[in-house]
């Protein structure tokens, strides 16, 4: 039973990381309608940006965590001007937009292993290593910080899009780009932010990510998980990432933790085809009918 | 108060406006009657700035107008898009808030808030409800009532009448006459060209993308070629 619990708690803490990488994949879904593949690169730098800035400026954890954060949201709101602005302007078609992210996808990878290197590299310890006990369940402090530091942030997150008027356009114009730009909204300044968030979520996670396992010029390829997540709650929506985030975390640690460590990610991209057959329009895909 | 002159644009490689020109007067109904693909709804989207014009220039008040969508809401003109194109993910409130996205005046956002629910009292009753539930009638009063909360003044229609039942598109043409007592003016592009003359106070006919015929609204519902094309009467003393 505490064996059960214990892998539990690591689904979620893991879960919750995936959920701070969903989110932002799934807002730029939402509104653009393809798929940003950039999203891993962006996370990639995060999880470098916050290594250099402990190991090589000095900076206080917190300082470099958020640090990265912004850095990451610089590079994603660059990203969107360079690669995807011009085709927008231009009413390319999605395919155009797909092609674009998989080549800024490549440009940041192969950038990274050009100028600082392929190697692996590892965070120094920031949270004391020794776990501590939750009524006989041993949690690890960096997983019990993971998920405080994802909640807080998605929490943040959906008061933002649920409760500010900068929110309330997001929502309007991931329905119909259209009316909300005849109802005054500024769609590209609302583009702009949603990279923004996006990309700054991407850097945090990609900063926890790094301090659990390594940081690697490849590691954005972890970026696929946010894409199984986002189809299995349904593409698009917000809750649906998140939910599909922790239930792809808890299956892939109960997969690793009571069958084999190999067979984690063949489960998960199995479910990922099931979903795709069977419903594919996840389990919180827009359900709203537009009558009209 | 509105001056489109020699307007041209293209719809996708289509010439769909051929050198349009259409003046409005303020506290003014002006109605576009004319077949579908006659370039009327393109016509509304080259004022709103959501298709691109080639040649041609709008003025409105005296000033040209600006390209881009939001600066031209703020500049006061607002289009209701045909379809009604609400936001279905959204409560019905928040639909009208979003209406008034560029204001930030509280008082007189509420005051119009107030006036669009006493236009639509049903829409009070929905406040809270997914805009998505409501009846394709519902559904155009709330984009109608969306449009007036960005307190423009000029408002532009985009065949509000698509769709409704009878009672419904009474209705409809009944508010349109309000929101000119309000003091607005109203530019009405529509296919059942009966109410829109009878409503209207001047009119322009629209035909692969030219204006063909103009003149008082109450002048062209008695034009036999109008009666002839738009309001299925045969006219026998033509010939």
């Amino acid at each position: 039973m505490n064996q059960i619990l214990q892998q539990l708690i690591n689904g979620f803490s893991i879960g919750s990381v995936y959920a701070l990488m969903a989110v932002g994949y799934s807002l730029v879904y939402s509104i653009m309608n393809f798929s940003n593949f950039a999203h891993g690169g962006v996370i990639m730098l995060g999880a470098y940006f916050g290594f250099f800035f402990i190991t090589l400026f000095k900076m206080p954890f917190w300082v470099a965590f958020i640090g990265a954060g912004i850095c990451s949201m610089l590079v994603a709101v660059l990203v969107e001007r360079m690669a995807y602005k011009p085709l927008r302007a231009r009413n390319a078609p999605f395919l155009y937009f797909m092609i674009s992210a998989m080549g800024a996808s490549m440009f940041i990878e192969n950038f990274v292993i050009a100028t600082i290197g392929p190697t692996f590299r590892t965070y120094p310890q920031i949270f004391p290593a020794e776990p501590f006990s939750l009524g006989g369940i041993y949690v690890g402090r960096l997983d019990m910080m993971m998920f405080l530091i994802s909640a807080v942030s998605l929490i943040a997150l959906v008061y933002f899009i649920e409760c500010t008027k900068l929110g309330k356009a997001i929502q309007a114009t991931a329905f119909n780009p259209r009316a909300s730009a005849l109802m005054g909204i500024n769609t590209d300044s609302v583009i702009l932010t949603v990279f923004g968030l996006g990309g700054f979520l991407a850097g945090i996670a990609g900063v926890l990510f790094g301090m659990k396992y390594t940081v690697y010029p490849q590691i954005g390829f972890i970026t696929i998980k946010s894409f199984i997540a986002a189809v299995f709650g349904g593409l698009g929506s917000l809750p649906g990432a998140v939910i599909g985030s922790f239930i792809l975390g808890i299956v892939e640690t109960m997969v690793s933790g009571y069958i084999m460590s190999q067979y984690r990610d063949l489960i998960s991209f199995s479910l990922l085809i099931l979903i795709l057959v069977f419903k594919p329009m996840g389990l919180m895909g827009k359900s709203v009918e537009d009558k009209a | 108060m509105l001056e489109i002159k020699n307007l041209h644009a293209y719809y996708g490689g289509i010439h769909a406006l051929k050198g349009v020109g259409i003046s409005v007067s303020e506290g003014e109904i002006v109605t576009i009657i004319g077949a579908n693909g006659a370039g009327k709804s393109t016509l509304l989207n080259a004022v709103s700035g959501i298709v691109r014009y080639r040649e041609g220039s709008i003025f409105f008040k005296g000033k040209p107008l600006p390209r881009l969508p939001h600066l031209i809401v703020k500049r006061g003109i607002v289009q209701v898009p045909e379809g009604r194109l609400i936001f279905a993910n959204l409560t019905v409130k928040d639909n009208l808030m979003l209406g008034a996205y560029l204001r930030s005046d509280k008082e007189g956002i509420k005051r119009d808030l107030e006036k669009v629910y006493e236009l639509f009292p049903r829409l009070k009753e929905r406040e809270k409800q997914m805009a998505g539930t409501l009846s394709g009638g519902e559904q155009q009063m709330l984009a109608i009532g969306r449009g007036l909360m960005s307190n423009p003044e000029l408002i532009l229609l985009d065949e509000p009448s698509l769709g409704l039942a009878p009672i419904m598109v009474e209705t409809i043409f009944r508010v349109i006459k309000d929101i000119k007592n309000l003091g607005k003016t109203i530019l009405l592009v529509e296919q059942n060209a009966y109410k829109a003359l009878s409503t209207a106070d001047s009119a322009y006919m629209l035909e692969q993308g030219r204006v063909v015929k103009s003149g008082r609204a109450a002048d062209l519902i008695n034009d036999p070629g109008v009666k002839e094309s738009y309001l299925g009467v045969k006219v026998n003393n033509r010939s």
